[in-house]
């Protein structure tokens, strides 16, 4: 052990930074640990927004907040969780702009806020189309102030769990090689998601489900892991994010006949239907053949040069990089793609889980205020609130308790899998297992799912889990092996993905993300209104449920 | 298509120094960061870069090619391998290479820290406990160092560091100027002081590779120039640069010229001046100094005069004088021709014209 600390955090992105700030102000010694450099954490992709109740476009209020996420969760969410969530996003965002956030304005001076999809009243707090970038820019500033102690470019690998406790997490040190274990009181889990299981998707190469799989591995339990949401507007061909902003802002989905299809699908709301609902229209129209190479159209000249280069700047320079558009004159390709985890970590609303010490927050855990499908704008302001809860709670537990223990076994357990590893001298290269991954994920496991092809992609995965034993790490260097890392992170991607389709196999309907149109195309309130939990035991993935929090929201159908 | 690459290999432990080509099949939308993924898959797998969003706002893939700084992600190829060209990328500049295109970041990050980056709030927090009541346009003003992503780019052009490593530098002033512009920010003096002091905005060579080479249209040299600006406003102006840049202009008021051999003398002071004096008589005496008396006048410097007035009564002074130049530039700069929506869906091989379904008649809805 090469350091103790009272509370560590692992993942430094906008949940990371905000737990430790808070732990820190709570009296705590804090450290957090990245694979990385905080800023280059992916909270900071994050375009459009972050949604509070503040009311200054519109009436609003955190009940009608709440009732939206409710309703966009299809009644998955946990009620209970949701109403501190809408009650407590007001203050925190307030507390953002007091630290410096560089938030687009009103006339009056006040913030600005923009419609976003399935939302009763324009909410989204938003600086032009870079939200995400300026929240971790603030967080980053306020950690810098309080000199808290970042392992920077640790790769964190396993939790060590003593004595019913969680107290130590083994890391590879990427800079300097070899593996460093560090200790902890209490650990917050905050390492976000895993949409590199996906060839298409908006996530960074860093998204690869670490830390869900290291909770699984430590043997707690991933709550509702089949809802992988499909964001409607990833850039064709680089599945780069394409804000909903553009939508907030006004923008048309088109088809190639220049047809606005949500017409059809969503006639009130319309391009501001909830995501899963834009998604599914997109893929059928795209099945249907009113496409164009796999992808339609968003449509934004008619807003008019000045709005683009005012509002949507970042996009513009995204669509005219990487597809070589300028949206100021030609409508952005656009497909559907893999873009947030709503499953993850089961935590309660402080972001405890069920063991001792062990705190999670994030998109790598599952609060759940999300369900089975999450609103835009919701996921930055989940990272705050319920970062800021698990590190006020992490902070707590740790300053009553005394001692950090880790056990040299666990240690040297390690090094032996390490050795195992890195000793390989032939073998299959990870890269291969990648794409086969990320390609039969896309095709059994995306928008539109079949019990037969969710069948198969389990065959699937168990194969290339067989292959990953041999998988072989050409790079036996200390320095800045990322070719090791690499390797470990296929694996992480491998195990949370069979917890996904274990998952979604067992869900026998269609409820928000996980669409079953041709056997079972409905909700199915009778049998499925539950959380999926899926565990780690010898090696396989164990399937159980358990009941949904309601507090004063029944089940209603649901129409956009 | 095929895209060929000569890569800078450098391997810290043993010191070794290669320069090694390869050549990947690519599709034709690929990146310098996506050739590279290609390389470390298929051939090499100890090739070690950083990477991680591969949309230009994590800033991890630094590094240059050819000498220049470009983000790795955001450099398409389909150009350079058409042309034939085979490009060199090397670790970035000014910055310690760890292995192959691997920086070590720490120098960049400590001085980050020591321009305090973070907000001192002001004085007066909004009373009813919501938030500052600030126009868009008063934030406007740090509208482009805020779009900074610390990915190093400006450090590793930037020639001022590379004579002097303790010099500030691009980023970091860019970001001092992120505080120092916002209303809700009460340190501004306190801050002026700071980066006035040795190493900080004066030591800038105004070579404008930072401007150049910044992936996000940061313009760190524009930063570092509103922050003498407004160094100057406040009456910070003790060091040499600023004295040097009142001189500029209160010569241009006065005579409508740089009166050169009174700039010694107001820059650096008389004793300094003194100490150069041989110096100054051996220019003399090869015809390099224009006899100070009697001071030549410019024919038309009222006109001078009058510029000087102007600014001075559109209240244009410090920082704002350069944020409203900058954004009209930039209107310019986007080469929007202000077409109607009617002759944007009218231009040849547009996209057709939107419609609601079951409204087709009524065209655009």
């Amino acid at each position: 052990m090469i350091a103790k600390h009272d509370v560590l955090v692992v993942g430094a992105g906008c949940a990371g930074m905000r737990a430790a700030i808070e732990a820190h102000d709570a009296g705590a010694d804090v450290a957090m640990i990245s694979k990385l450099h905080p800023t280059r954490s992916h909270s900071g992709a994050a375009e459009g927004g972050i949604n509070a109740a503040l009311g200054n476009a519109a009436e609003d209020s955190p009940e009608i907040h709440a009732f939206d996420t409710v309703k966009g969760s299809d009644y998955l969410g946990d009620q209970d969780s949701i109403e501190i969530f809408c009650a407590e996003a007001p203050g925190d965002i307030i507390q953002l702009e007091h630290w410096g956030a560089v938030f687009s304005r009103r006339a009056d001076g006040k913030l600005a806020q923009r419609p976003f999809g399935a939302a009763g009243s324009p909410r989204t707090v938003y600086a032009a189309d870079i939200t995400g970038h300026v929240l971790i820019q603030v967080l980053w500033e306020q950690v810098c102030k309080r000199e808290i102690t970042v392992y920077e470019e640790f790769f964190a690998w396993q939790l060590v769990v003593n004595d019913g406790r969680c107290q130590g997490v083994i890391c590879w040190d990427l800079l300097r090689g070899g593996l460093k274990t560090l200790g902890g009181k209490t650990i917050v889990m905050a390492t976000g998601g895993a949409g590199r299981q996906y060839r298409a998707t908006t996530n960074a190469y860093a998204c690869t489900g670490d830390g869900m799989a290291m909770a699984l591995h430590a043997g707690l339990p991933l709550k509702d892991m089949e809802f992988m949401q499909f964001h409607p507007t990833t850039l064709y061909p680089s599945g780069v994010l394409i804000t909903e902003g553009c939508r907030g802002e006004g923008g048309y989905l088109i088809n190639k006949d220049g047809e606005r299809f949500m017409k059809r699908y969503a006639p009130n709301a319309l391009e501001l239907a909830s995501r899963d609902v834009v998604s599914r229209s997109e893929q059928t129209e795209i099945d249907e053949g009113r496409g164009v190479n796999g992808s339609v159209f968003l449509d934004l000249r008619h807003l008019g040069a000045e709005r683009i280069l005012e509002r949507l700047p970042g996009s513009r320079e995204l669509a005219m990089t990487f597809a070589g558009v300028d949206p100021i004159y030609d409508p952005i390709p656009v497909r559907p793609g893999a873009h947030y985890h709503m499953g993850g970590i089961a935590t309660d609303s402080d972001g405890a889980t069920e063991l001792d010490g062990l705190y999670a927050a994030g998109e790598c855990a599952c609060v759940s205020i999300h369900g089975a499908n999450r609103l835009g704008g919701n996921s930055l302001m989940e990272t705050i609130t319920f970062g800021r809860r698990a590190g006020r709670a992490a902070a707590e537990w740790a300053l009553s308790h005394t001692t950090v223990e880790v056990p040299e076994s666990a240690e040297r357990d390690a090094e032996r899998e390490l050795r195992e590893l890195l000793s390989r001298e032939e073998g299959e290269r990870p890269w291969k297992l990648r794409e086969e991954l990320g390609q039969s994920m896309l095709e059994n496991f995306g928008v539109f799912r079949r019990e037969e092809g969710m069948a198969r992609q389990i065959e699937i995965i168990q194969g290339l889990r067989e292959r990953y034993r041999n998988v072989y790490v050409e790079d036996k260097g200390h320095v800045f092996n990322s070719d090791l890392t690499q390797a470990i992170e296929l694996g992480n991607m491998l195990d949370t993905a069979l917890c996904m389709v274990t998952a979604g196999l067992a869900r026998k309907e269609s409820r928000g993300a996980h669409s079953r149109p041709y056997d079972y195309p409905n909700r199915d309130d009778e049998n499925f209104l539950h959380h999926s939990i899926t565990r780690w035991r010898d090696g396989e993935v164990e399937l159980s449920t358990a009941p949904v929090r309601m507090t004063k929201w029944e089940p209603q159908e649901r129409k956009y | 298509m095929q895209v060929a690459l000569k890569i800078w290999r450098y391997d810290s432990s043993t010191g070794e120094r290669a320069l090694k080509e390869y050549e990947v099949d690519a599709p034709e939308e690929a990146t310098l960061l996506d050739c590279l993924d290609l390389i470390k898959d298929r051939y090499d797998g100890t090739l070690a870069y950083r990477k991680s969003c591969r949309m230009m706002i994590c800033g991890s893939c630094g590094m240059r090619m050819d000498g220049a700084a470009v983000l790795a992600c955001k450099t398409r190829m389909y150009e350079i391998a058409q042309a034939g060209r085979v490009p060199v990328i090397s670790a970035m500049g000014n910055l310690p290479v760890v292995k192959d295109l691997v920086v070590d970041m720490q120098p960049f990050w400590d001085k980050f820290r020591a321009i305090k980056p973070y907000l001192e709030p002001g004085y007066e927090q909004p009373e009813d406990g919501r938030e500052y009541r600030i126009s868009q346009e008063q934030m406007n003003v740090i509208h482009k160092e805020s779009l900074c992503i610390n990915c190093g780019c400006c450090v590793s052009e930037c020639n001022a560091m590379e004579s002097n490593p303790e010099f500030l530098g691009p980023q970091a002033l860019a970001k001092g100027m992120r505080f120092v512009g916002d209303p809700r920010d009460a340190a501004t003096v306190e801050r002026l002081e700071a980066y006035n002091s040795e190493h900080g905005i004066w030591e800038c060579t105004r070579c404008y590779f930072c401007n150049e080479r910044c992936p996000k249209g940061v313009d760190p040299r524009d930063a570092i120039a509103k922050l003498g600006a407004e160094s100057v406003r406040l009456g910070i102006d003790r060091d040499m640069g600023a004295r040097h840049a009142k001189w500029f202009i209160r010569s241009a008021e006065t005579t409508g010229w740089l009166r050169e051999t009174e700039l010694v003398p107001k820059t650096q002071g008389v004793v300094a001046s003194i100490k150069q004096m041989r110096f100054a008589l051996s220019l003399a005496r090869h015809g390099k100094v224009p006899p100070p008396f009697p001071p030549h006048v410019a024919k038309d410097v009222r006109e001078a005069r009058n510029l000087r007035k102007l600014v001075r009564m559109q209240d244009r002074q410090g920082a704002l004088g350069h944020v409203q130049g900058e954004r009209a530039l930039e209107r310019l700069a986007h080469g929007h021709a202000g077409e109607t929506l009617e002759e944007i869906y009218a231009r040849p091989g547009a996209a057709p014209r939107p419609y609601l379904p079951g409204d087709e008649t009524e065209g655009a809805a």
